[in-house]
């Protein structure tokens, strides 16, 4: 390539970057003025003073910001280890057991995971209502999980497609049992799939809305992105406190991201093209 | 003879198994709330049970079209989806295409891909309210500095530029994921193609129309297909950027049919509305699988 | 060890009929092979007695038991697969004593059996190593020592040498033929090579569509091929074969070529009207042009086409307006559009039915 495109080439990478970048840079940095730095005319690029003001308020005053990022971590994880074992099982007797039907019942999965959430509110709440399971963790872990195993029975049933079937043949020819197998051989062998899965299905569940809103419906059981929606409240918008809860929000799934780009690549791409 | 002997039996038998929690996870929480909407939808009862469900037939959906704000709603909903797939398709065409170079730096370019689609929506819709603030907003400042916008504007509170507001952060965000999917079906066309348009003479223009455009039909229309399900859908962007309005400008069918049930607690009413946007919707994902089937 | 039984073993899925029901006996210490081209249902049948797939119809006997409906790992059979199937995350010690292990025997059983193994597979030193860091050749001994550490009944393999280069292939050929003359274990193999199933195997079973074609030993299946399916498969270059119609006189002719055959000895082609004759490239003998006369099994010919393979030669001949090759001697060959005699070897001639495909009976 002659040097032109590559200077074109880099003006769009690099501006691509740019336009990616700045709204969370932007946050970042209204989360680091002081309050007359935020309301300020003509706008401040730079906060001046640079502060850390509002993260420690956060800490001292309204500690309720990080209940919500902490409820977000224990449905986040529930949501996670009970959908990748529930799912790892119907993924891998869906892709390997040559089960009569198997194309069937993928098909039901694929069309209930297109379910509109908002669809599922009125029956969902309810239900949780009557099972006792609003504003449960567990109640939020089973919504999640229901919202989220189609994805990962697909994603892990394609996973498992990639492997030999000889090698669970083999097993058989061991001696080895069906759980056996799956337990011995097939978790470690695709232990790549699962953490690529894992990793989505947590972001996933981090990021999920409509269904938080309405099965948790007290404050103290809201996840991150409902509670700071609803912090705000019925009049003011206190943006420094919001800025510095939202960059707190944020930073577990963009550092995951970060960490594991070329696994989430990975799997968001597999799904689209099975 | 005997057909089914004990091995497949067995393995039927444990295959069966190892879905049925799957199965019963989804039949509780995706298949039948489904069906209990649609049996709230023609119904008539109270949340808590107090008042006893009795059958009202269609008559919600009667009154749904002499709703204004249902039919707002929907229109919003539609226009929402049919601006800003189009735009999300050019960039994300656009987008893909550029992360298939080779260039120094692919990384920092694969986070700004993946940064927009890891956000929590309703978090990113925050964001960009405060960036959009008539009074201390970034756009604002930056547009007046420059001379582009002669005096501060109210981006969220015009009907129309709230609508224009809400597609751009959507296309912010959603873009790079029909990037992705679209790169992963560029990725899948195989290098020789292009020598061999190459030795035929095409021109780099000629190349993307005659080889990749062709070849990545299949990927679009998946991504196309997921996105509009996705915007046909959208709830918390409107939740968290405008709350629906200004006067109910930005009021998606999720938005209303969240409000009419849980605001004005009219659950049997809320239900048809969703009902209504499921069907759309399932109509739309029917045509998905089907696009998907064809593929193979 | 044990001699193995298909009695009418046969294999459908929902309708169709993979493998047609056959009877054959496996006997004991005996090398079998089964050949044929992919999807002829030769993996179907080695998966059957493998207990990876199970019989639709008839009965599996492995030493005198019916095994139909027994778990593989009871069967007493080890199987070695094409790609090796070797865990990935299992040391090769690991892998060759996984099935052991299961059986609950003793560590220090394991651990000896496994050495001994090792020591007659040249393994000792990568028992600690985990299959990825092996080369193919070690990978496919490995593959091999798994099954022998079993001590089973009865060796399958499925087309295990397949992965492997060409020069490798024969070194493992040979060390698979040392082997089994040394353990004496009843083995069944899968192959689509015919080289491999001529040198290995006691009896070759040639499979066509789900259907046995002939069992024989090597030289049987080469020598008298009884159809013209395993006339064709076996051999190469292939067999040249003719279709020719009977003529009022008792001659053969073609009509599409000027080749006329005199009656055929020792065939009995009683009331056939077509028949197709066959002609192994390496049984023609070339002589010069003038040599054409009397003898009618002397036929004129001009070479199309010379190639040299290295030690032998292969003409692309035009007799008669029939194209046919001859494997010839590679030192001195006649050259391209030289005219020349070929000689037919009626001792070595093939008749086969038109219709049926089968051998005329001599």
């Amino acid at each position: 390539m002659n040097k032109r495109p590559r200077i074109i080439l880099y003006s769009l990478v690099g501006l691509s970057v740019v336009i990616s970048f700045f709204p969370i840079v932007w946050l970042v940095l209204t989360s680091l003025k002081n309050t007359a730095g935020i309301y300020s005319w003509p706008v401040q690029y730079w906060p001046d003073p640079l502060t850390f003001q509002n993260y420690w308020s956060i800490f001292t005053e309204t500690p309720e910001l990080l209940r919500y990022v902490l409820n977000s971590f224990i449905v986040g994880v529930g949501c996670t280890v009970l959908t990748l074992s529930v799912g790892g099982l119907a993924g891998y007797a869906l892709s390997r057991l040559r089960m009569r039907f198997a194309g069937v019942l993928m098909v039901i999965i694929l069309s209930v995971s297109m379910f509109p959430p908002i669809a599922l509110l009125p029956a969902l709440f309810q239900t949780f209502l009557n099972l006792g399971l609003l504003n449960s963790f567990t109640g939020l872990i089973l919504a999640h999980t229901g919202l989220f195993l189609p994805y990962t029975v697909w994603m892990l049933a394609s996973y498992f497609r990639t492997l030999p079937v000889e090698i669970e043949e083999a097993a058989r020819l061991d001696g080895m049992g069906f759980l056996r197998i799956f337990f011995s051989i097939i978790l470690p062998l695709s232990w790549p799939g699962f953490v690529a899965t894992g990793l989505i299905v947590f972001i996933f569940s981090w990021n999920e809305f409509p269904l938080s809103l309405v099965l948790m419906t007290q404050d103290a059981m809201r996840t991150a992105p409902v509670g700071i929606s609803l912090y705000p409240g019925e009049f003011a918008f206190p943006w420094e406190t919001i800025s510095t809860a939202t960059v707190i929000a944020i930073i577990p799934v963009l550092v995951i991201t970060a960490i594991f780009q070329k696994q989430i690549l990975g799997g968001l791409t597999a799904g689209s093209g099975k | 003879m005997n057909a089914f002997n004990t091995l497949e039996r067995r393995t039927q038998f444990v295959g069966i198994g190892f879905v049925t929690p799957t199965f019963l996870v989804i039949a509780l929480i995706l298949v039948y709330p489904v069906v209990q909407s649609i049996v709230l939808s023609v119904g008539q009862s109270s949340v808590d049970g107090f008042e006893p469900y009795r059958f009202v037939g269609l008559e919600h959906y009667a009154a749904l079209m002499d709703d204004e704000r249902f039919w707002r709603s929907l229109s919003v909903t539609l226009i929402f989806t049919a601006i800003s797939i189009p735009l999300e398709l050019v960039l994300g065409v656009g987008l893909a295409l550029l992360m298939n170079e080779s260039f120094h730096g692919k990384g920092l370019a694969r986070l700004a891909v993946l940064f927009p689609w890891a956000l929590p929506t309703a978090l990113n819709a925050l964001i960009w309210r405060w960036m959009y603030n008539a009074d201390y907003g970034l756009f604002n400042a930056v547009g007046l500095e420059s001379g582009i916008i002669g005096e501060p504007v109210n981006w969220l509170g015009d009907e129309t530029l709230a609508m224009a507001s809400m597609v751009i952060v959507s296309v912010w965000k959603t873009s790079s994921f029909m990037a992705l999917i679209i790169l992963a079906g560029l990725q899948s066309i195989p290098r020789d193609l292009y020598e061999a348009g190459r030795m035929d003479g095409m021109s780099r223009w000629q190349e993307f129309r005659e080889i990749t455009l062709p070849l990545l039909k299949g990927s679009i229309m998946v991504a196309l297909i997921i996105r509009s399900m996705d915007a046909l859908r959208t709830f918390e962007l409107p939740f968290s950027l405008t709350d629906g309005g200004p006067d109910s400008a930005t009021e998606t069918l999720s938005l209303y049919a969240y409000k009419v049930i849980f605001e004005f607690v009219e659950f049997n009413a809320g239900s048809a509305i969703v009902v209504v946007q499921f069907a759309v919707i399932f109509l739309l994902s029917l045509l998905y699988i089907f696009t998907l089937r064809h593929k193979d | 060890m044990a001699n193995v039984s298909l009695q009418q073993i046969g294999k459908s899925y929902g309708g169709a009929v993979a493998v047609e029901a056959f009877n054959l006996e496996i006997r004991d210490g005996e090398f079998l092979v089964l050949l044929g081209p992919s999807g002829c249902g030769k993996s179907t049948t080695l998966r059957m007695i493998a207990g990876l797939e199970s019989i639709t119809r008839g009965d599996l006997l492995i030493g005198d038991a019916r095994m139909n409906n027994v778990d593989p790992k009871n069967r007493g059979v080890a199987m070695v697969f094409q790609n090796y199937a070797l865990y990935p995350h299992k040391t090769v010690a690991e892998n060759m004593g996984m099935a052991l292990k299961l059986q609950k025997m003793p560590k220090a059983e394991i651990e000896e059996r496994i050495a001994g193994v090792a020591d007659m597979l040249g393994l000792t030193a990568y028992l600690d190593r985990k299959p990825g860091s092996l080369s193919g050749g070690q990978r496919q001994r490995v593959a091999i020592g798994r099954a022998i550490v079993r001590t089973p009944e009865v060796f399958l393999f499925d087309e295990p040498l397949s992965n492997l280069d060409a020069k490798l292939r024969v070194k493992m050929r040979m060390e698979l033929q040392e082997l089994h003359d040394r353990l004496g274990v009843t083995s069944v193999y899968v192959t689509h090579d015919q080289v491999e199933a001529m040198t290995l195997a006691d009896r070759i079973v040639i499979m066509d569509g789900g259907v046995i074609a002939q069992v024989g030993t090597p030289r049987e299946v080469y020598d008298k091929p009884a159809t013209e399916f395993v006339a064709g498969f076996i051999g190469s270059p292939a067999m040249n074969l003719m279709t020719m119609q009977s003529a009022a006189d008792g001659s053969w002719r073609s009509n599409e070529s000027q080749l006329v055959l005199p009656r055929l000895p020792g065939f009995d082609t009683k009331g056939a009207n077509t028949i197709r004759v066959g002609i192994r490239p390496e049984h023609m003998t070339i002589l010069d042009a003038s040599a054409v006369g009397d003898d009618p099994w002397i036929l004129p010919g001009k070479v199309m086409l010379a190639e040299l393979l290295g030690a032998d030669a292969l003409l692309t001949l035009s007799v008669c307006g029939e194209t046919m090759t001859a494997r010839v001697n590679g030192v001195d060959y006649p050259e391209q559009g030289q005219q020349l005699a070929v000689r037919l070897n009626p001792e070595q001639l093939h008749a086969f039915d038109h219709d049926s495909k089968k051998a005329l009976q001599v």
